[in-house]
């Protein structure tokens, strides 16, 4: 599984919708399903699935999919392409 | 007047709303993204929200705050003592409330922090013993989020639904929200 998979899966899983959803402009507020504790659900599944500890400001400021990947890389997780 | 008190904690601030405020909480609240979940749907004027201002800042059974996140106003925060004979010096029971009115921060994680603000204060601070809420029956998104802090449903009639929180089950319900907000923030850092 690439990183891209990863973070895709841990989208679909924390929110529960399907994959085809996850595209990098994917917001919250753009769809029901991503609210404050669905954002909290995401923001655990991928600390676990990528061995990441974030800080707040980056739980906080993490509002797309596009911004996750951007924090996670801060982190060390680094997407193809 | 009530001494004012500023609480701060899990990255925000609730600070005592000012007359400086009322134009820019009287817009949120007639915001229809906002008023929606209210139970009185009535338009506010400037008069009306001047008159309320007025009364809750003479009332002790009440206290409203404005929430700030890196020193901006995101949104509304309140306290209301339940029973007639108690005030908010030592309340059993406490009716909270807030929304946030930032569409930046409505769906975050970060909409729980002024919740765990007010929570601990009364039950660590003010001694309740119980805080309750009344939540629109539709309104699915208060019932996840106040379920997710230990509020459990105590009755429904029709539209509404009556929900209770006592201190024990916050704080076993609020420990994993808490450490997501208590990290270290980079300024700190």
């Amino acid at each position: 599984m690439t990183n891209q998979d990863i973070l895709v899966d841990c989208f679909t899983t924390a929110l529960a919708i399907t994959s085809d959803t996850v595209t990098e402009a994917l917001a919250y507020n753009s769809i029901p399903e991503w609210d404050s504790i669905a954002h909290m659900t995401l923001v655990a599944e991928l600390e676990s699935r990528f061995g990441v500890m974030m800080d707040t400001d980056d739980i906080i400021d993490m509002s797309s999919v596009a911004k996750a990947k951007a924090i996670l890389g801060k982190y060390g997780v680094a997407f193809e392409g | 007047m009530k001494e004012p008190i500023t609480l701060e904690g899990y990255q925000v601030t609730l600070r005592d709303l000012a007359t400086t405020d009322l134009e820019m909480v009287r817009q949120w609240r007639n915001d229809p993204a906002v008023s929606q979940y209210m139970f009185d749907q009535q338009r506010i004027s400037p008069e009306q929200q001047a008159a309320w201002f007025e009364r809750q800042s003479q009332d002790p059974r009440q206290r409203h705050w404005v929430i700030e996140y890196r020193g901006q106003p995101i949104g509304m925060a309140y306290l209301k003592a339940v029973l007639e004979n108690e005030d908010l010096q030592s309340p059993s029971r406490i009716e909270p409330g807030l929304y946030i009115a930032d569409l930046n921060y409505r769906g975050n994680i970060l909409a729980f922090a002024p919740t765990l603000l007010m929570n601990d204060f009364c039950f660590q601070r003010l001694g309740a013993s119980c805080l309750q809420a009344t939540v629109k029956a539709d309104n699915h998104a208060a019932l996840r989020y106040n379920c997710t802090l230990g509020y459990r449903e105590a009755e429904r009639h029709d539209d509404r639904v009556f929900i209770e929180l006592i201190a024990r089950d916050y704080e076993m319900a609020s420990g994993p929200i808490r450490s997501f907000l208590n990290r270290p923030v980079r300024s700190q850092q």
